[in-house]
């Protein structure tokens, strides 16, 4: 190694201007407005319909949803659940996809890796970006449907999935448990998706990409032929959330989800690190 | 250590490869590394296992039970894949069920079976039996009448074994003279130290390779049961706990309070009665049916049950839903092998574990044997 090495404390500037960066953009501004506004669609049309639903009877809707007329609460968790298998992938490969490819296609790449900004610093930051990301957007969706449901329909004591009440708070504190795993969940994806976008030079080609693979993902995870490869399946533990609403919760039932989350986000980063490094920048 | 990567960019992908060789191999090793475990028990036989088992007794316990299936199954249509009551009659036959007990002596039992995102409870605490369900907001809560809990095993839920005692109870009962019994090298099943006692078949006509049944080597009570079919080194079926914790359960686990805006029904102790005795009647026309055209034919491991078919009344008892249940069970039907012979004809359904010859005229037969001996039980 012929370079000097100088010490320096890593300012947290780079990390604070991407996070303004990320924060500013229109789209990622309007998407999570759309994520936000899904929970309100549904406690209006649920408001809207309720004569008509509840003559036709209970269970008919997906999760949550015939619960929803007794508690606002149940807003939330039955926004997080439709967002789950689309909207927030799709908001998280919008992020991840733009982390590299987006700067490489407006051609700004070369220029952050002359400020001096080391590459490996570089993707630390995007991920960190998207890491933020990925646990926000489950709490937006929560937050927007807590509310919504509130006003709509009133809150009151939480029934668990076992069947228990618990209070408002200490269902909170489950949603709150919900958004954590699932911003774990998120953030493996968003490895992924940080990998994809080392890959190519059209953020679009990267948030496409990792948007077929978590449909790819939860198609195969339901065909019981293939139940060999569910374990490898990154999607595969996303719908246990729901561990967290029986009473009393096992822990350990959430372990397989986050061990994949893990597992996926050293194999992907390491992916990352190895495709970026080794770069040419030519934009 | 960068140098090198820096003169071989290639080499940096080793590091990814590397990294996930590592957590698919680590996930991996540590399920063999815990299998094949030897834990030192004191050696015990057979004998001295079985009665172990039907003397043990525990003051309390909890822990998670998942079951798996394989039968080996040809795809059907309708039941295999999608959704619906379906895949969840699928998920018995080829797939994993898991729930979690709760035991604290007989008349304080807690059974909840997990679903992806709901649960169904049966909780029983003194004479109050509560079914929760979360898929509809539901609640059936039953009273065990004081002078029934002597014979209440009849109250129980009959048919699919929920927990590893159930499910060794029933195997023990099929050990005759035509079992040989054995004992081999410890196991460890949740964890915990277990002997490992063998059923096999000597019957070389069964389907059935191996029954294997996990005794906890402390608490004497069944962890686990493997079914084997022959030639077949996965278990066909297998219910075993997969977490347990032999510590009595907080008292709270068996209070049932149920939640505001739940539909509780509540039957009447005249309409158990009725059950009751519905349930007895139903024994009876079992029985008649039994005399008329239910028979077993062989014995032990290789008996094949001969039922004949309820002649089909149409829409009398069937309502609509019935209707499409009666469409999809003739597509499956249909969708099954044709086979003769100088039996007669019908339709052939065979899996890795046992066969079911469904005739032309009506019979339909059952055993875990192969197809020859369900035709030479046809032709009889």
């Amino acid at each position: 190694m012929s370079q000097v090495k100088v010490r320096r404390r890593v300012s947290s500037r780079f990390l604070a201007s991407e996070v303004r960066l990320i924060a500013v953009r229109r789209r990622n501004q309007a998407g999570l407005a759309a994520l936000a506004a899904v929970p309100v669609v549904i406690a209006v049309a649920m408001k809207v319909a309720t004569p008509d639903s509840t003559g036709r009877g209970q269970g008919g809707g997906p999760d949550f949803f015939s619960q929803i007329l007794s508690n606002g609460f149940f807003v939330a968790l039955a926004g997080v659940g439709v967002e789950l298998t689309l909207f927030l992938p799709i908001a998280i490969a919008m992020l991840a996809g733009d982390a590299v490819a987006g700067e490489a296609n407006q051609g700004t790449l070369r220029y952050l890796l002359t400020v001096p900004v080391g590459r490996i610093r570089l993707l630390a930051v995007k991920y960190a970006g998207i890491v933020m990301g990925a646990f926000l957007a489950p709490l937006v969706v929560a937050t927007s449907g807590i509310l919504a449901g509130l006003l709509l329909f009133g809150g009151g004591d939480v029934t668990t999935l076992s069947g228990t009440s618990i209070s408002f708070g200490a269902g909170l504190l489950r949603l709150l448990g919900v958004c954590l795993y699932l911003g774990v969940c998120l953030t493996a994806l968003g490895a992924v998706g940080l990998f994809l976008s080392t890959l190519t030079e059209q953020p679009m080609g990267a948030t496409i990409a990792l948007t077929m693979l978590t449909v790819a993902s939860f198609v195969l995870g339901q065909i019981p032929q293939l139940d060999w490869l569910h374990p490898y399946l990154l999607t595969q533990h996303w719908q246990d959330f729901g561990e967290l609403l029986r009473d009393p919760v096992s822990l350990s039932a959430l372990q397989p989800g986050l061990l994949t989350a893990g597992a996926y986000i050293v194999v992907f980063l390491c992916a990352a690190w190895a495709r970026f490094a080794g770069r040419d920048i030519t934009s | 250590m960068s140098g090198v990567f820096r003169s071989r960019p290639a080499l940096r992908w080793l590091v990814p490869t590397a990294a996930a060789v590592v957590v698919i191999g680590g996930g991996a090793a540590a399920g063999t590394i815990a299998a094949s475990a030897d834990p030192t028990l004191p050696e015990r036989s057979a004998a001295q296992l079985l009665v172990d088992v039907q003397s043990a007794k525990v003051d309390g316990l909890s822990g998670t039970v998942v079951q798996t299936a394989d039968l080996g199954l040809p795809t059907l249509p309708g039941v295999t894949g999608g959704s619906g009551s379906g895949a969840d009659l699928m998920k018995l036959v080829s797939g994993s069920n898991t729930a979690r007990v709760w035991y604290a002596g007989e008349d304080k039992v807690r059974l909840a079976l997990l679903g992806t995102l709901g649960e169904t409870d049966v909780i029983r605490n003194g004479t109050d039996v509560w079914t929760w369900r979360s898929s509809d907001n539901s609640a059936v809560h039953a009273k065990i009448p004081a002078d029934a809990l002597t014979k209440k095993d009849k109250a129980l839920p009959a048919g699919v074994p929920q927990t590893p005692q159930e499910a060794a109870d029933a195997a023990l009962a099929a050990v005759g003279p035509s079992t040989a019994v054995t004992t081999t090298g410890a196991a460890k099943v949740a964890g915990r130290d277990a002997y490992e006692l063998v059923l096999t078949p000597k019957d070389a006509a069964s389907l059935v390779g191996q029954v294997r049944l996990a005794i906890d080597g402390e608490k004497h009570i069944p962890l686990g049961v493997d079914v084997y079919a022959k030639g077949v080194d996965t278990p066909a079926l297998r219910i075993a706990f997969q977490q347990v914790s032999f510590e009595t359960p907080d008292p709270e686990q068996f209070v049932f309070t149920p939640p505001a805006g739940t539909k509780v029904t509540e039957p009447s102790a005249a309409e158990l009665e009725k059950q009751h005795g519905s349930l007895d009647d139903k024994a009876a026309a079992d029985a008649k049916a039994e005399a008329a055209g239910t028979k077993v034919v062989g014995e032990g491991w290789t008996s094949v049950l001969v039922a004949t078919l309820p002649k089909e009344d149409g829409g009398s008892t069937a309502g609509k839903g019935q209707g499409a249940d009666t469409a999809q069970l003739d597509a499956i039907t249909n969708s099954l092998p044709k086979v003769s012979g100088t039996w007669g004809s019908g339709r052939l359904l065979q899996s890795a574990l046992f066969s079911a010859l469904l005739t032309d005229d009506g019979r339909v037969l059952v055993g875990a044997v192969a197809p020859e001996k369900l035709y030479e039980a046809a032709g009889k």
